[in-house]
């Protein structure tokens, strides 16, 4: 196997594997909304901001595992 | 606008006639450019259309003196002047009962100041408001501009190929850790402003430990040493939270980045893998990605706004509170 296709390989393992816990933590994130949701309807707007911003805090570590990923496959060209 | 002709129903909504008008320009900008480029960049085009390439450093247009200017500059240079004529339009003439454009400039910017004072408190957010305000609007055109139809078709070509004229902005790294540093030095300086040189007692906290040995030479063997066990976790988490600060640069500018960036190259590979076939899934692709541009622009200031009230609270129970 030729170096590039190592390279290939690991980006494909950096996303696969650093989606995982961001994954379940987003899950978790909308599980703990549409609780608070249930229990009190009226405070819909201020539930529905502060989600927004858990999930997006969340999905910031799927993100870097994507940066890695991109930066494996575009940036280490030898 | 000063007299309706008798009969007509009376206006349309604070932004007039919305719903046609947003349907309108969702059919135009959207889904008509997605389906054509959809059918010309499927199997059809391969032959006059060349595969995109995806450049990661953003590629230099021209020199300003020894500065290079990048085609990411020119796009927020673009987003800059947007920026200033939609407030130069809105308050030039501004009425007591607003048009469209004003309605709307007016409705964004009062959405934005009542989230600053929820999450800040009242006389914090009044404070907060303006940074915040201009991190969130310049992020969201920058975004935006990234989707605009034929955007990165304009090419130039220099010494090493055929590269984009303009390329969104938030994709280069550089913007996203320039708006990050921007808003650590906004954060930091609230924090000394409301606690004076007090806030870094908030990292380097030796009083525990200091009292812990001072009582071990009193005679208290016992506070003694649990005052400076006390005094080594107040200095690992202070030390702790010290480096978390430094790293909120580094988390702020891959965030974007990296939202933007997997953004871009996800949508030329829904075009350009898919073709006309995956005709829902272009535009859904695009709608998520006007999405995602809303979304990180709300993060990135909802989160400095966040830090920024941590970070000017002052201490309790040290002495009143002033009167600004």
């Amino acid at each position: 196997m030729t170096e590039y296709t190592w390279r290939l390989l690991a980006a494909g393992i950096a996303m696969g594997l650093g989606a995982i816990g961001p994954g379940i933590g987003v899950g978790l994130v909308g599980l703990g909304a549409l609780n608070a949701l249930g229990r009190n309807p009226e405070a819909k707007g201020s539930i529905m901001t502060y989600m927004i911003l858990a999930i997006a805090m969340a999905e910031a570590v799927a993100i870097y595992a994507l940066v890695v990923a991109i930066l494996l496959i575009f940036v280490t060209k030898g | 606008m000063a007299e309706q002709k008798p009969g007509k129903k009376i206006g349309c909504g604070l932004l007039g006639c919305a719903i046609p008008l947003a349907t309108f320009i969702i059919l135009l900008v959207v889904i008509i450019p997605t389906s054509i480029f959809g059918i010309i960049s499927g199997a059809f085009g391969k032959k006059f259309i060349p595969a995109p390439t995806v450049e990661l450093p953003a590629s230099v247009v021209f020199h300003l003196g020894p500065l290079p200017v990048t085609n990411t500059i020119l796009t927020s240079w673009i987003t800059v002047v947007v920026l200033i004529l939609i407030a130069l339009l809105v308050t030039r003439r501004s009425k007591l009962i607003p048009g469209r454009l004003q309605g709307a400039v007016e409705a964004i910017i009062e959405w934005m100041y009542n989230f600053c004072k929820d999450v800040a408190g009242p006389e914090n957010g009044r404070r907060f408001f303006p940074f915040v305000t201009t991190i969130f609007l310049f992020v969201l055109l920058n975004a935006l501009m990234n989707l605009i139809p034929g955007f990165g078709s304009i090419t130039f070509t220099n010494a090493e190929g055929t590269f984009p004229l303009l390329r969104g902005a938030n994709t280069d790294i550089n913007t996203a850790l320039a708006i990050a540093i921007l808003a650590f030095v906004f954060i930091e300086f609230w924090g000394f402003k409301n606690n004076k040189f007090g806030y870094l007692k908030k990292f380097f906290n030796f009083s525990r430990g200091l009292k812990g040995w001072g009582q071990l030479f009193t005679g208290k063997l016992g506070k003694g040493l649990g005052n400076i066990f006390m005094g080594a976790i107040d200095t690992f988490v202070g030390f702790l939270e010290f480096f978390s600060e430094i790293i909120r640069i580094v988390s702020f500018t891959f965030r974007l980045f990296g939202n933007m960036t997997g953004g871009e190259i996800l949508i030329l590979i829904l075009f350009f893998l898919l073709g006309f076939a995956g005709f829902g899934f272009i535009q859904i692709g695009y709608l998520f990605e006007v999405l995602v541009g809303v979304v990180q622009a709300l993060i990135f200031s909802g989160l400095t706004l966040v830090f920024a009230t941590m970070a000017a609270e002052k201490h309790e129970g040290e002495h009143t509170e002033g009167t600004k």
